[in-house]
């Protein structure tokens, strides 16, 4: 079943051009979100199928289905004319699936070797058979043309080889079929040459590649078909000889812009927070500035360094250059702790990780910035502190049976209200919603962008950072584009169309000279 | 949907009074069952006995509770208990008025905590780490200061009073009420009990909310040093000398009896009745062992079964399946 450590390279059993998988009404609903309406899809044996999308396209969600770490809601999968369940990962790679992640999920404690035969130890009589297995890695590797020792610890490698190495493992299991998720994410350009050497020597030899990415170029650059995915749509499915650029662009973002988006306008006030070449991990030299009364958009792909930027402005990480100056004037933002008194309230982007202490009351969790005010002294004031958690509840019209139930018994849409709620009672002058619609249902957005319009109306100045589109196009008084830790461009209220924006975010090449203002 | 959410959430909101009231039913259960079985258990001298047995150890746990809630270990406060033990009696023996050499003996309880926060917060330690290493070299500094004698106590005074009683209560448990009171208003009535929960739960989510999460991490650490500190000057008192190997073993039973007592080893969950419940369950099992005359090997064991037991029947419950 298993393909053994000697085996050094799969052998396709289907000939060229022939289907070898077809989604039939593939499907997945999460509760509260349709991550993928039903797709008809063939892939054929042997080809290079790139598959695009804006993020929350459902480009993972397929990835998931494809690879049985997720059941499916509906649909089926047809693997070589039969139908295949794929209920356990397991199931996945004995039909011969596999998958490259954009986060390597090896073990970096283990040598290179060890991690390539992990699950597939070569032992005589239980004794690994350790150097047998170093020289059978290494010349896999060598084999591959990849410049890397296969005794070395695995951590010891940057991302990128990491990466190459997931790759490389992936070969030496009887793969057919081998889905690349982002994989150039964190490569440098020598590093992605390489592996787009193996990605065309693995089709010679008649392995099928799905190959996900954000790059255009790279997607011309490889591929022989690529399919559009769209708000959980397959849009359509192009020939790459037959397409360009633009169409992509236009099948990836050509949606009905759906009436949640509520925006009122005020006039911008006095200036609230204003950066001057910024710089810190993850994004350098950015200057902008937020008024009263006013929305800044930051638009750009995950890991753009629009985050990073926000976090270190609210004092979580430490600056390495440029200015903030607060109302005017120039000020040290060390901690969050000053970033509060200022009179900044960050909403995070994880709410599991940043934003909520799960596993305590919803009661707490809105309460927790605002302790010292309900407290005289030493005691907290009971009395206020119901007070304040239900009038959030009220308010926010948080769905949770009473303000001691545990913050993980709420669904998403209200985790993410009370996220928010917390910074309502504290009073804030600027609010950093960082993707605060993301698993979130299309009644709650509408909630929270109303919510928004309540803010700037109070004098309050919002930065709001998404990964999608529409809605800092449609929010946004100003929007500015990330690529690559840098501002690249600025537009005003929909000054800019869609494309324009979304090649800035994309471009690794050509840059559109009259995007900025 | 929403109601169905009711219907599982409303029980959970009084789960740490429920939780509460099944512990003393054991432990009143057992007092029944040991008064029963044996003619000495009930008797005022047995319970004047078992009460200072479970009093030490009750204070601390307490302190131990509240590391444990920010999901840390001290592993070091028997140690504390006995270095305590030396500095306390030392002070006595040089002629320091006992008021001011039992202010010095939780100065240097604080000092200890202060230090464990300091190896977490700036020296990235794991609370085990640091704990650990306290915990065998403060049992080497105590052996090096009183070259492994123990140091008698010259003051009748400071002896009598681990042995007198007030109000026909032994004083050693108003001292746990001393203690246990102030913590639970600290725990349950101050926003600095609130933080420590927030810690535990999530120190990201904490840190980004406005929490000071170094300093709550260096509160936990203080507190449990000073309880264990005072353990130690109760302690003197009690057996009348300054000994450096005193309490082995006394952090574990301060972790059992936090455990037994409801606290999540996890961190964000637990109580201050709780672990003190659990200590008096603990000196029960003990003292009705002894009555019973069970070999004291098969106590240690017991313990060890009720743990698993009782830790594993909160556990389920807490899940709510």
């Amino acid at each position: 079943m298993m393909s053994t450590a000697q085996e050094l390279h799969p052998a396709p059993t289907l000939e060229p051009g022939r289907t070898i998988l077809e989604l039939q009404g593939l499907e997945k609903r999460y509760p509260g979100t349709h991550a993928l309406k039903p797709v008809d899809l063939a892939f054929k044996a042997g080809e290079i199928h790139a598959i695009v999308g804006e993020n929350g396209a459902g480009k993972s969600t397929l990835i998931k289905l494809l690879t049985g770490v997720m059941p499916r809601t509906s649909g089926d999968v047809i693997w070589e004319g039969k139908p295949a369940a794929l209920a356990t990962p397991h199931e996945a790679m004995a039909l011969g699936i596999n998958a490259v992640h954009q986060e390597v999920v090896l073990c970096r404690h283990l040598t290179v070797a060890a991690n390539m035969f992990l699950g597939e130890e070569d032992a005589r009589f239980g004794i690994l058979q350790q150097r047998a297995m170093v020289r059978q890695a290494q010349k896999i590797i060598d084999d591959l043309g990849f410049d890397l020792p296969a005794h070395v610890m695995l951590g010891d490698l940057t991302i990128g080889q990491q990466q190459l190495i997931a790759a490389a493992r992936a070969t030496v299991r009887g793969t057919k079929f081998l889905i690349f998720d982002e994989p150039t994410a964190y490569l440098t350009r020598k590093e992605a040459d390489q592996l787009f050497t193996l990605i065309r020597r693995l089709k010679g030899e008649g392995v099928t590649i799905i190959y996900i990415s954000h790059r255009m170029e790279e997607v011309f650059e490889l591929a022989d078909r690529v399919s559009v995915l769209r708000d959980g749509t397959l849009v359509g499915t192009r020939n790459i000889a037959e397409t360009n650029d633009a169409e992509l662009v236009k099948m990836m973002i050509n949606r009905s812009i759906e009436q949640v988006y509520h925006k009122e306008h005020f006039t911008p006030g006095a200036m609230l927070v204003e950066t001057r070449n910024l710089s810190g991990k993850g994004f350098e030299n950015v200057s902008m500035s937020v008024r009263a009364g006013e929305i800044v958009g930051l638009y750009g792909l995950i890991g753009a360094g629009r985050s990073e930027f926000v976090t270190t402005l609210y004092g979580r990480h430490r600056k390495s250059a440029g200015q903030i100056l607060w109302e005017g004037k120039e000020v040290k933002v060390n901690s969050e702790h000053d970033a509060i008194r200022l009179g900044m309230a960050l909403a995070p982007e994880s709410r599991r990780d940043q934003g909520l202490c799960l596993n305590l009351p919803v009661g707490l969790n809105l309460n927790l910035p605002i302790y010292k005010r309900i407290s005289n002294n030493l005691l907290i004031s009971r009395a206020q502190e119901k007070a304040q958690a239900d009038r959030q509840i009220a308010d926010l019209r948080i769905k949770t049976p009473t303000r001691g139930a545990l913050a993980s018994s709420l669904s998403g849409g209200n985790q993410q209200k009370i996220v928010i709620g917390k910074w309502l009672a504290h009073g804030a002058k600027l609010f950093i919603f960082d993707e605060p619609t993301v698993g979130v249902d299309v009644g709650t957005k509408a909630e929270i962008y109303r919510l928004f319009g309540a803010l700037l109306s109070k004098g309050a100045g919002i930065i709001l950072i998404s990964s999608y589109l529409p809605e800092v196009y449609e929010l946004a008084d100003t929007l500015h584009v990330f690529r690559r830790g840098k501002l690249v461009a600025t537009h005003g209220f929909r000054t800019a169309d869609h494309e324009e924006i979304l090649t800035q975010a994309l471009a690794e090449k050509q840059e559109k000279p009259g995007g900025r203002i | 949907m929403s109601t169905e959410a009711i219907a599982v959430e409303r029980p959970k909101r009084n789960y740490n009074a429920l939780f509460g009231l099944t512990l003393l039913a054991l432990l009143v259960l057992l007092w029944v069952i040991l008064s029963v079985a044996t003619p000495s258990f009930a008797s005022a001298n047995n319970i004047s006995n078992l009460l200072r047995q479970g009093s030490m150890i009750a204070i601390l746990a307490v302190g131990q509770t509240f590391v444990i809630i920010t999901g840390g270990i001290d592993l070091s406060v028997g140690a504390v208990v006995g270095f305590a033990t030396v500095i306390v009696a030392m002070l006595i023996n040089a002629g320091t008025p006992v008021f001011l050499a039992i202010l010095i003996t939780l100065l240097v309880g604080v000092a200890i905590g202060m230090f464990h926060g300091f190896g977490i917060v700036k020296m990235g330690l794991p609370p085990f780490i640091i704990t650990l290493a306290t915990l065998t070299s403060l049992r080497g500094i105590g052996l090096l200061m009183t070259n492994g004698n123990s140091i008698s106590i010259n003051n009748d005074a400071f002896q009598t009073f681990s042995r007198s009683s007030f109000v026909g209560v032994p004083n050693l448990f108003w001292m746990v009420i001393l203690v246990g009171i102030p913590a639970y208003i600290f725990l349950h009535h101050s926003r600095w009990g609130r933080y420590l929960f927030s810690v535990g739960s999530n120190a990201e989510a904490s840190r980004l909310s406005g929490v000071n999460v170094q300093r709550t991490i260096y509160m936990a650490y203080t507190l449990s040093g000073l309880c264990a500190a005072f353990v130690g000057v109760l302690l003197a008192s009690r057996i009348g000398i300054g000994n450096p190997t005193q309490a082995e073993g006394w952090e574990l039973q301060a972790i059992a009896s936090s455990v037994i007592g409801g606290t999540s080893l996890f961190g964000a969950v637990g109580s201050v009745h709780g672990p003190l419940l659990g200590a008096f369950i603990l000196a029960t099992i003990n003292n009705g062992a002894n009555l019973l005359n069970v070999n004291a090997f098969w106590q240690r064991i017991i313990t060890g079964v009720l743990i698993i037991v009782i830790v594993y029947f909160d556990g389920l419950r807490r899940r709510g399946k």
